[in-house]
């Protein structure tokens, strides 16, 4: 197969993406110095931001807009489900099912996975699958297991609906709104949801309220020594694909090799991040754990064989997962627990907007 | 300074001599015009129309069609001295179900006589591999449904149908894309002249009239055999393949019009 050829032109195109990507990088710290990005600040203690802010340089307006696209269950094929009705903020966006629950009845095939952080995200899903913020939200809204709505069906309803034309044509001007407009707008507010101020950051960065107990400081020291090799840095994730050995084989669910088609990738997931884990349950991609004490406890006594098992979950006399005593456990319980953040959880900017909620159907309770 | 009278006029006469040979030259090579693509496409020896015709592969089996879309990218035209122009940022949506897609125009083509033309049936991977939707414009835009949202990237080429030699009939469903190793999709066409030329110039908009013929998908270098093909879905070796197909044998030249 020909792949494309690196033609003079395409060159030049390069050089001109180049001086057009510095034009707006410049312009945006200018813009950046006018109107401090209040909705998009790196926290002292995590890494660079992956998503490209320039290009879609944070407003209230469009922050606002971003929300109600997100609460807005208009979007999904029959009306019953917005994006919040699975990712819903007291939960970390998460929904409490083992399974996505989406348009009349039907089941995604994976857990739904928590909301926060994502513009430190190099690709998205499980499967990594997506790669990047902006295209992320065209999955749920498509796939027919959740909101089931082809992408020309949701402009056209936008297009049909005075209050969401002003609002668009506000920030992008007149006109039809359009594929970028949507996904830029709804990334305004997913971009947004930063998790940063648990009791944990606060230990971190040394400011007020930054106390551990003694037995979460045994509990992080642990983590260093048994965990941090995946869930790494400040983000509890390294982003990369892992078979955690929850199963022997995979026939319904193959995770990174869905995309990869490689067998190298089979049983191989994201690697999820750890905040707000403490509210997030059910666990694990297919959400098979009810509770924290059950992960621990596949950790330290559920490791399955596969040719794919992680190399970190092999210790070196042959026994598979973490050793770990019911005590060391109860100290990683602690200090998981220190990673739960209110501001996430309860923050009035990140809930729905009063006219979405008149909107919302009774779904709100679905993950009661 | 003693100057005979025919020096003078030479004086005068060659700087103006030079200004006019440079804008000669200068418009030489400025000249461009425009070339119109047309595409027929057909199921062996007839035109297709969707959900009608019965196309018939090469080991007899036989589909009819619901669907029938396939980008065309990143054009290049060469010359018979081997040089080449490759028009910036073209990418085509051919629909089968909206006419108007059937023909499509390529401007600014430098004026000269070509021999050959080529192009991606697909997208390049620099492109579809982009993260900003505001990149994907017109014929490349998501909401025209050829993208799939859950592994990014544009699907290269969609037929939808019916298998109708089986018993029952089955549906059948070929998307395939794919633009990163071992599953890259990415095919080039360069369908032959046999000897015509195309001549560029300006103001004139010569027509290259190209035929695809559907029953390629699934014959050529690796044949699939309908009965137990159960569909293309994602970038696999599969897809692959069944590009290999379509870049080998779809598309053909059937006529170039000088205008």
């Amino acid at each position: 197969m020909a792949g494309p050829r690196r033609t003079p032109w395409v060159s030049r195109r390069i050089s001109w993406l180049l001086l057009a990507t510095l034009g707006v990088v410049g312009s945006a710290a200018v813009a950046h110095l006018r109107q401090p990005a209040a909705t998009l600040v790196t926290p002292a203690n995590f890494p660079a931001l992956v998503y490209e802010v320039a290009k879609n340089q944070p407003n209230e307006a469009t922050f606002e807009l971003g929300r109600q696209l997100f609460y807005d269950p208009r979007l999904s094929s029959d009306g019953t489900v917005s994006c919040g009705s699975c990712h819903q903020q007291s939960r970390a966006f998460t929904d409490g099912q083992a399974l996505a629950l989406g348009v009349a009845g039907r089941r995604s095939a994976r857990n739904t996975p928590a909301l926060q952080n994502l513009g430190w995200h190099r690709s998205f899903m499980a499967d990594g699958g997506v790669r990047g913020l902006e295209l992320q939200a065209l999955a749920p809204l498509t796939s027919p297991q959740e909101m089931n709505e082809p992408l020309a069906d949701a402009l056209a309803k936008l297009n049909a609906d005075p209050e969401y034309r002003r609002r668009f044509a506000a920030i992008y001007g007149p006109g039809q709104i359009d594929t970028p407009q949507f996904l830029k707008a709804l990334a305004q507010f997913t971009s947004a949801l930063t998790s940063a101020d648990s009791r944990y950051d606060k230990y971190v960065r040394h400011e007020p309220g930054g106390t551990l107990t003694a037995p979460e400081q045994r509990g992080l020291a642990l983590f260093q020594q048994k965990c941090s090799g995946c869930h790494a840095t400040d983000l509890f994730t390294d982003e990369s694909f892992r078979n955690n050995g929850l199963d022997r084989t995979f026939p319904v669910d193959s995770g990174r090799a869905h995309i990869s088609q490689q067998p190298t990738d089979a049983g191989r997931f994201r690697v999820p991040s750890l905040r707000n884990v403490a509210r997030t349950a059910p666990y694990m991609h297919d959400g098979r754990f009810q509770t924290l004490p059950q992960v621990l406890d596949h950790y330290a006594h559920g490791v399955r064989p596969s040719r794919t098992l992680d190399p970190l979950l092999r210790q070196p006399d042959g026994r598979r997962g973490l050793p770990l005593t019911a005590q060391q456990q109860q100290e990683l319980l602690a200090f998981l627990n220190t990673l739960t953040d209110n501001n996430l959880l309860t923050n009035p900017r990140f809930a729905p907007p009063l006219s979405a909620a008149r909107n919302q159907p009774p779904v709100a309770s679905v993950g009661r | 300074m003693n100057l005979r009278p025919s020096t003078l006029l030479g004086l005068l006469v060659l700087p103006l001599a030079l200004f006019s040979g440079c804008k000669k030259d200068s418009d030489t090579l400025t000249s461009t015009g425009s070339v119109n693509f047309t595409v027929r496409n057909v199921a062996g020896s007839q035109d297709l129309a969707l959900n009608n015709t019965v196309a018939t592969t090469a080991a007899g089996e036989k589909f009819t069609v619901s669907t029938f879309e396939y980008y065309l990218s990143n054009i290049k035209f060469t010359k018979s001295d081997g040089t080449t122009y490759a028009a910036p940022d073209t990418y085509f949506l051919v629909d089968q179900a909206k006419p108007k897609s059937l023909s499509f125009t390529v401007p600014n083509v430098p004026a000269g006589d070509y021999t050959s033309v080529s192009f991606i049936v697909g997208v390049d991977a620099q492109k579809t591999g982009l993260t900003d939707p505001a990149t994907f414009t017109g014929d490349l835009n998501q909401a025209n449904n050829m993208y799939w949202t859950w592994n990014s990237g544009h699907i290269f080429l969609k037929l939808e149908g019916t298998i109708t030699s089986t018993t029952p009939n089955k549906p059948l469903t070929c998307h395939i894309g794919g633009y990163t190793d071992p599953n890259n999709a990415i095919v080039m066409a360069a369908p032959a002249f046999n000897g015509a030329k195309l001549t560029v110039q300006a103001k004139h908009t010569p027509q290259l009239a190209l035929v695809a013929n559907i029953t390629k998908v699934f014959d050529g270098p690796n044949p699939v055999v309908l009965s137990t093909f159960t569909g293309a879905h994602m970038p696999n070796a599969q897809s692959v393949q069944i590009a290999q197909n379509y870049a080998a044998g779809m598309f053909t030249v059937e006529k170039i019009t000088a205008e």
